[in-house]
Order: C-alpha cells, then structure tokens, then sequence
C-alpha cells in the first residue's frame, strides 16, 4: 500500500534542528498538536497497513517567509527510512524556482513536486513563472501533486486552489503526471471533470471535511460521483491519500475499506495506480 | 510527607494495546526512597486507560472485545469533525469513550518499602488510539 500524501510535521526529529518549524507549522500549516517521535510515524504507518509513503513539504518563501519542512528535512528523513519516497518543493514565486526544482530532483533525489497554491500564495494563471516550473516536471518526468479545494490552515486561501485553474496547464503540459489532492472538494465536480478528460490527471483519497473518513469518503463517491462513474471511469486514475496528520491513516485506509468496492479495484486505489504515477512498477515493496 | 512524581514514556505500536506495566511500577515506586504511603499510576491522556485485572492474554482478549462490543466505531458520534485547536480531525469518539469505561487511573499502598499487590494483579497501560509515544505519571506519596 502506497500512501502518495502525508505531510511531515509532527516528527519531532525534525524541529531540534529547526527552530523556524515550530512557527511555520503552527502559524502557517495550522497544526497545533505535539511533535512525535518518527518511530511512532513508522508505527502509524504499519497499523494502517502502509508500505510507502510520499513526503512532502511546501515552500512559502515569498508569502509566508518559512518552509513546512524543507527540501532537505525531507532527504534527511527518506534516509532515515526506505519506506518514504521524497517530493520537493520550490517557492514558483521565486526567480529560481526551476533551477531549485532541477537540483531537488537531480542533486537531492527528491521524486516529484508538490505545490500548494493556497498556501503559497500563487495563481495557478501567472505562466510567467507557472509554466517554466512544469517545463522542469516534463522533461525530468516526474509527477506534481497539487493541494486542491478547501485548505483546513487558517490563512489558505482556496480561491488560488480551483481545480479548473489546472485546465490549461494540463493543455499545455499533457505528459506531466498531475495529482488533485483531496478530490478537490469542494470542486469535486470540478476534479472530476478533468480525471474524466485528461489521463493524466489523478484524485487522492484523502477527503477530510467533516465527520468521519468514512461519512465524507462515501458522501463524494456516492452521492457527487457516482459508483458507477468512479468504478467505470476513474479506476485508474484514483491514488490513496491520507494527509497525515490531519487524520490518522489508519483510519483513511477504513473508510476505504468501508466502501466495499471489488478487490481489484481497491487494490489499483491502493497501490497500483500510485506504483505506476511513481514508476516504482517492479520495485519490491 | 514526601511526594515523588516520575513520568514514563511509552511507545505503543498498535491501534488497541495491552501493556503490561506492573514491573516498571513497582521498580519505579520502590526506587522513590519512600518506604510507606501510597502509589498512584495515571495515564496523561484521554483515550488510554489504566486498568488492573489478571494477567493473562485470553483476558486481555477478552477485555479488549467487551471494549469494542460496547463503544463499536461506526455509529453516529458527535465527536467526529474538524478540531480548530489541534489542527486536525477528531474522529476518535469510540476511542474516547472506550477510555472513559476503563478509568484513568489506579493506586497501591507501599508498604516497608514494596508496592503491595495481589498475586494476580497486573497493571496495564491500555492504548486506545495508537500507535502514538505516551506518557503516564507514577506519583509515590508517603514517608
């Protein structure tokens, strides 16, 4: 099982060594909870029953002047353990984002781009300084998971995060793996749409708006989708997601669970559909 | 009076977890420099418990289904929404209520300097929301 969205911010291993973290992840993120050590992490990940996860940290130099975990927090911790799989982030608001992007991958290892433009403050509409960071992800080709729809921080703002601002950048850069987190909700109509559309845009599952994993999981599956379009139409282009730590795991892998879809296609939601956005295809787990 | 208070860490590594704890108790206690008085072990959280009953596992078995018997996950919690003050979802209700049954807490006498128990009195640390790194105090208070 491949976890492609967690965000590292209760290991405490990482705050010793940073003292701006503490500030970026509460006043920024909006994480109040106390630091854990990142064996609890692994444990966490092995009650869920969580192979790999994706690391991802978001630069918000220009907007916010701080980085929610860094390019290089994320190597230290991928070193640590070879269960986590590293994505970069780079500031699109700075001049050298894209050089910054080519080393994260290049240099440091990092497997694809996370970006967040409700955190950090850009238009997804600016190609000035939008699509040379996407030229970098397809010529490197690696995929760019996009934080979608509503973010639970308390100054992000989900106007910058409309799912259709993507449309012309999936258009323009139609080989670029791109992954809508959280189904874009409340867009969903929206995420779905380009899913629809455009194969290479994937959804991730972790769909966190109110009540239970299971409640808000099933509610946009049933109730927006549809089962029979999520099982006919998006079967393979729908990845796992937990956005930990806003939600335990253990808990998103239940709601999963909970829906009772055929084992085939759980297990592409699962793993397989992550395997092939990630190229891990081959690689034991 | 002497009051001595020790917290201990501990990892927990699955979702619903019987520790056994009474030896760390005891050393802990006998090693406070208080001989006679009483020992109270508490959990510092609100969705673990501290529980005494025989040690055996067909009885941590046992407990750990009438847990899950009489809080079940699925039904209509109020405790299942966004938490401003934390960040995060909490949707742990069952894990909550299933602490509550068992009680935060319990207490032993010390006596010419060892915590007395009865011979099949075990001590457990219940973990019912892990894995997460815990805490819970051992508070020896006497002479």
């Amino acid at each position: 099982m491949i976890d492609i969205h967690t965000h590292p911010v209760q290991v405490a291993d990482l705050y010793d060594g940073d003292p701006n973290l503490t500030r970026a992840v509460r006043d920024v993120f909006g994480f109040y909870v106390k630091p854990q050590p990142l064996d609890t992490f692994l444990y966490q990940l092995d009650e869920a029953g969580i192979d790999q996860a994706v690391l991802l940290p978001i630069d918000c130099t220009t907007t916010h002047g701080c980085k929610i975990v860094s390019n290089e927090q994320i190597v230290e911790l991928v070193e640590k353990s070879d269960r986590f799989i590293g994505f970069a982030s780079v500031d699109p608001l700075q001049p050298n984002a894209p050089k910054d992007l080519e080393k994260a991958i290049k240099s440091y290892g990092l497997r694809g781009l996370k970006l967040d433009p409700s955190l950090q403050g850009f238009s997804l509409h600016h190609d000035e300084y939008v699509y040379p960071i996407f030229q970098v992800c397809e010529e490197l080709d690696i995929p760019v998971l996009l934080h979608c729809g509503m973010s639970w921080s308390p100054i992000g703002r989900a106007e910058l995060a409309q799912p259709i601002h993507l449309e012309r950048i999936i258009h323009r850069f139609p080989n670029v793996r791109m992954i809508i987190a959280q189904f874009g909700w409340p867009w969903v109509a929206e995420s779905l749409m380009l899913a629809l559309k455009h194969q290479n845009v994937y959804l991730d599952t972790s769909i966190l708006f109110s009540g239970t994993p299971p409640e808000s999981f099933r509610h946009v599956v049933e109730k927006v989708i549809g089962l029979e379009t999520f099982d006919r139409s998006l079967h393979q282009q729908v990845v796992f997601g937990s956005s930990y730590p806003r939600v335990d795991p253990k808990r998103v892998v239940g709601a999963i669970k909970e829906m009772g879809f055929r084992e085939s296609l759980e297990k592409k939601i699962f793993h397989d559909n992550a395997a092939r956005l990630l190229k891990l295809e081959g690689q034991s787990l | 009076m002497k009051s001595v208070l020790k917290t201990v860490g501990i990892q927990t590594k699955k979702d619903t977890e019987m520790i056994n704890i009474t030896e760390l108790v005891k050393k802990t206690a006998e090693s406070s420099g208080i001989t006679s008085g009483v020992v109270y072990i508490t959990t510092m959280h609100t969705t673990t418990a501290i529980t005494v009953n025989e040690g055996l596992p067909d009885l941590e078995d046992d407990i750990t289904e009438m847990l899950f018997r009489l809080v079940p996950a699925g039904l209509n919690y109020r405790h299942a929404r966004f938490l401003h003050s934390d960040g995060q979802m909490a949707v742990n209700a069952p894990s909550h209520l299933r602490g509550a049954l068992l009680g935060m807490q319990t207490v032993f006498p010390m006596h010419e300097g060892k915590m007395v128990t009865g011979g099949r009195q075990t001590i457990y640390f219940v973990e019912l929301d892990g894995p997460l790194y815990r805490e819970l105090m051992i508070h020896v208070i006497g002479e």
